[in-house]
């Protein structure tokens, strides 16, 4: 290649002083300190919740020792929030363990963890899954766009996208012929049924966090059935188990039921050591290991 | 002035032959396919997919769209990292990749900023969203904000910069792009001073890009690396995989390139064996030290045993992934020997270097697959049953449909501007500046422009970054939204502004005399 002053200009040898050194160097270090500090901050985990915080913070207690693996509560949480088919906000492990005649049976309800250091929180691109002071995760459906981001992030596999346009809920497809037929009897109220509550928006951010109508291409999970909450009514799986596995309340209160429990009982909480710290507590029982099987599985085609 | 330099312009740029025209409608006609399975996924929404919820359904909610995305933000790595060098380390033997490897650069970022909105669930909302309430805090604010605006807006300064003396040059030349030409040129006189301070931009920009290109090669990285719950994604070894492996297949797709350009414009004198030498030399490097990574992460994985981490790997290693795993490996360790080997004997083949490029790519193409699906389907903390994943014919035709698109970009690019730098020195010169206009250097005005584009735009970039995010802790609803609404927007600006100012540096007018200035007044 001939030159065509396409040669790097040359660079005269320059002598640094001292003072101009310091002077630099400094400005530079100070630089990179600052943006070490905002880097931290911006980036930080939460703090753990000091003791005697102040407001409504809700928890939910699951006792082991009595859940028998009846999965009402899941069969309450469809209905309660419409989830589509092969769905489950709230699902229940049945486990199996040991090597037969030697087997040990076990069930494990398993709803969203409400983390107050959510896994899925911090990823979400455009804050539609965010953290309430009262404790619950919450998904923004009309501020999320679809990247599924916290679905992967999340090591309790709790979260649904919605795949496609929902044609089917409570296994009654809506443009069937006989939906139409139960709707005429029922006057809109029994299945196929749909729950307006889901559909507003909550304070006090007066943001979409029930779920709606379970909107194409959006992510959906457990909410504590928030507008229960609003009403002050229990979680559907709450008041719905038949032998009050779940209690549930406000673990600020030291007179609530979940303080009185979390204070007398040995509680732990799944996969704490990922540093999640859920707002879910098991009694009772061991958390699952990998030595345990999972039988009758519920395995759902999501639409 | 009288004699024509040149009665064409260089290479085939402008010249739209029967070759190219066929390669044109072929492409189109897969982007078109691609295009139709995409209408087939906005009806049905991502259901057309083969994707599915991870847990209880068995799925993978990240599969192929991930992947190949993951691949294209990768290949952009060859272009500008090779540019950059070219310019900071005066690799003259490299120079005519350069303009080649830059056109690549700008491609597939713009595949990878498609591929990511085709994997939204919401498209359109992503769109408007992300500019209003990206979070810095999430992993994917650095794929968005720093890969697709700051990288790909920053590569195309440079390409814009470096081209313009060749821009010049064309613009001479009578013809239907001349227009084009010379709004690229915009009154390049290529006058000492500027080239001068072309050099000295360039530089400066190069310096730039490389520390961006890391971040933004990291960035991607961690949004794997940094999830703690996803065993086999959570590594600290994930950023810096992920720059090498974007080496990998950046400089492997580039050899291809440059191969193919070299046969179809008849290059063979310009494209030398030691052009292929470079770029080989560099691929087994970078391969070798990626291959060095695959051992680490397999150790770690498995010398302890009986950790969720070591499940991932039987299911790569001995598993349903098994096969695509060893293909992957199997290709990393056969691109690497050939190449190592013509490097050994001192004796390279055009050839075996392309082929060894071919093998980078598939290997790289497959290892991001066992890097995004296999923690999803056999990752789960809780004891579900392993899922599956078999993507449909929707995902692979918008895939291939991308590639064609990218193809068909990129052999428009080398139609309109030459794909290697124009002038030789001999007889191509642009026609001298006119002197009698009384050039005079405005050289404070022009600094004091620069000054203030530059300090402007990183005022607004790190006021948008402030604002965009709240800092506090996450109970806080202000966690979730910035400041004030469209703050990310106002960021992404800042940095387009910063990176706009070397192109104000250059294309400050100078004064034309006194007259001009007389008439006005």
């Amino acid at each position: 290649m001939t030159e065509v002053a396409r040669k790097q200009t040359e660079i005269p040898e320059r002598k640094i002083s001292r003072r101009d050194f310091m002077k630099k160097g400094g400005a530079a270090v100070a630089l990179s300190a600052a943006g070490l500090v905002v880097g931290s901050r911006v980036f930080a985990s939460p703090k753990e919740e000091p003791a005697a915080a102040t407001g409504v913070k809700y928890a939910m207690v699951i006792d082991l020792d009595r859940c028998f693996g009846c999965r009402a509560c899941m069969e309450a949480c469809k209905v309660e929030n419409n989830t589509p088919e092969g769905v489950f906000w709230m699902y229940v492990f049945r486990f199996e363990e040991g090597r037969y005649p030697n087997v040990k049976l076990s069930y494990m309800p398993r709803p969203c963890q409400h983390c107050d250091n959510a896994p899925c929180v911090k990823p979400c691109p455009v804050g539609a899954r965010y953290k309430r002071a009262d404790g619950l995760v919450a998904t923004d459906w009309k501020r999320c766009i679809g990247c599924r981001y916290c679905e992967v992030a999340c090591p309790y596999s709790v979260n649904y996208f919605n795949w496609g346009e929902q044609t089917k809920r409570q296994y009654l497809d809506w443009k069937a012929p006989e939906a139409e037929s139960v709707r005429q009897v029922t006057g809109g109220t029994v299945p196929p049924y749909k729950n307006p509550d889901l559909a507003g928006a909550f304070k006090p951010e007066n943001r979409y966090i029930a779920g709606g109508s379970h909107q194409k291409g959006v992510m959906g999970k457990c909410t504590f059935c928030v507008h229960r909450l609003d009403k002050g009514l229990l979680p559907a799986c709450v008041a719905n188990c038949p032998v009050q596995v779940y209690h549930f309340g406000n673990i600020n209160d030291p007179e609530s039921e979940v303080s009185k429990i979390l204070r007398s009982k040995r509680a732990w909480r799944l996969l704490d050591e990922l540093g999640t710290r859920p707002s879910v507590y098991y009694i009772g029982s061991v958390p699952p290991t990998p030595e345990f099987r999972q039988i009758e599985a519920v395995k759902g085609r999501t639409l | 002035m009288t004699t024509p330099v040149m009665q064409k312009l260089p290479y085939g740029v402008g010249q739209w032959g029967r070759g190219w025209f066929i390669i044109a409608v072929i492409a189109a006609l897969i982007t078109g396919f691609g295009l139709f399975a995409y209408s087939r996924q906005l009806i049905e929404g991502l259901a057309a997919t083969g994707l599915g919820d991870i847990g209880t359904a068995g799925g993978s909610a990240w599969g192929l769209y991930i992947a190949f995305d993951v691949y294209f933000v990768g290949v952009s790595f060859a272009g500008i990292t090779i540019a950059a060098l070219i310019r900071l380390m005066n690799l003259e033997r490299l120079k005519p990749v350069a303009r080649m490897a830059e056109g690549l650069t700008i491609v597939s970022l713009v595949l990878a900023a498609l591929m990511v909105i085709i994997d939204l669930g919401q498209p359109g909302r992503g769109i408007i969203n992300l500019l209003r309430y990206a979070r810095p805090q999430s992993p994917f604010f650095g794929t968005f904000t720093l890969v697709i605006s700051a990288y790909l807006f920053a590569s195309l300064v440079f390409l814009y910069l470096e081209g313009r003396r060749d821009a010049a040059l064309c613009a001479q030349k009578p013809g239907k792009l001349q227009g084009f030409f010379r709004l690229w040129a915009a009154g390049y006189g290529d006058t000492r001073e500027e080239r001068e301070r072309h050099n000295r931009t360039a530089w400066w920009l190069a310096l730039f890009i490389l520390p961006l290109l890391v971040t933004a090669h990291s960035t991607l990285g961690m949004i794997f690396g940094i999830q703690p719950g996803r065993p086999g994604w959570y590594s600290a070894l994930q950023a810096p995989s992920f720059v090498v492996l974007a080496g990998v297949s950046g400089v492997g797709l580039l050899i291809v390139i440059v191969a193919i350009l070299r046969k179809a414009l008849r290059l063979e004198d310009k494209l030398d064996i030691q052009v292929f030498r470079w770029l080989g030399n560099f691929l087994w490097i970078l391969t070798a030290v990626y291959l060095y990574f695959i051992i680490v992460d397999f150790l770690t994985a498995n010398y302890s045993g009986g950790s969720r981490e070591a499940t991932i790997y039987g299911a790569l290693t001995n598993g349903p992934y098994a096969w695509l795993f060893w293909l992957t490996v199997s290709m990393f360790i056969l691109s690497f020997i050939l190449m190592f080997g013509q490097f050994a004997r001192r004796r390279y083949s055009i050839t075996l270097v392309t082929i060894a490029g071919v093998l980078a790519n598939f290997a790289a193409i497959g290892k991001r697959d066992v890097i995004v699906i296999p923690s999803q389907t056999h990752g789960t903390m809780l004891p579900y049953e392993a899922g599956t994943y078999t993507p449909t014919w929707v995902e692979l035709t918008i895939i291939l449909g991308l590639f064609a698109l990218g193809a068909l970009l990129y052999i428009v690019f080398t139609k309109v501007f030459p794909v290697m730098e124009v002038h030789d020195g001999k007889n191509e010169t642009v026609a001298p500046a006119e002197e009698t206009g009384k050039l005079q250097n405005n050289g404070t005005a022009r600094k004091r422009m620069f000054v203030v584009t530059l300090l402007s735009g990183i005022a607004l970039a790190v006021a948008g970054f402030l604002l965009a995010a709240p800092i506090g802790p996450t109970a806080d609803p202000m966690y979730s939204d910035p400041r004030i609404p469209f703050a990310p927007l106002i960021f992404v600006i800042g940095i387009i502004v910063t990176i706009l100012s070397p192109v104000v540096y250059e294309l400050f007018p100078d004064k034309r005399g006194e007259k001009r200035e007389a008439v006005k007044a």
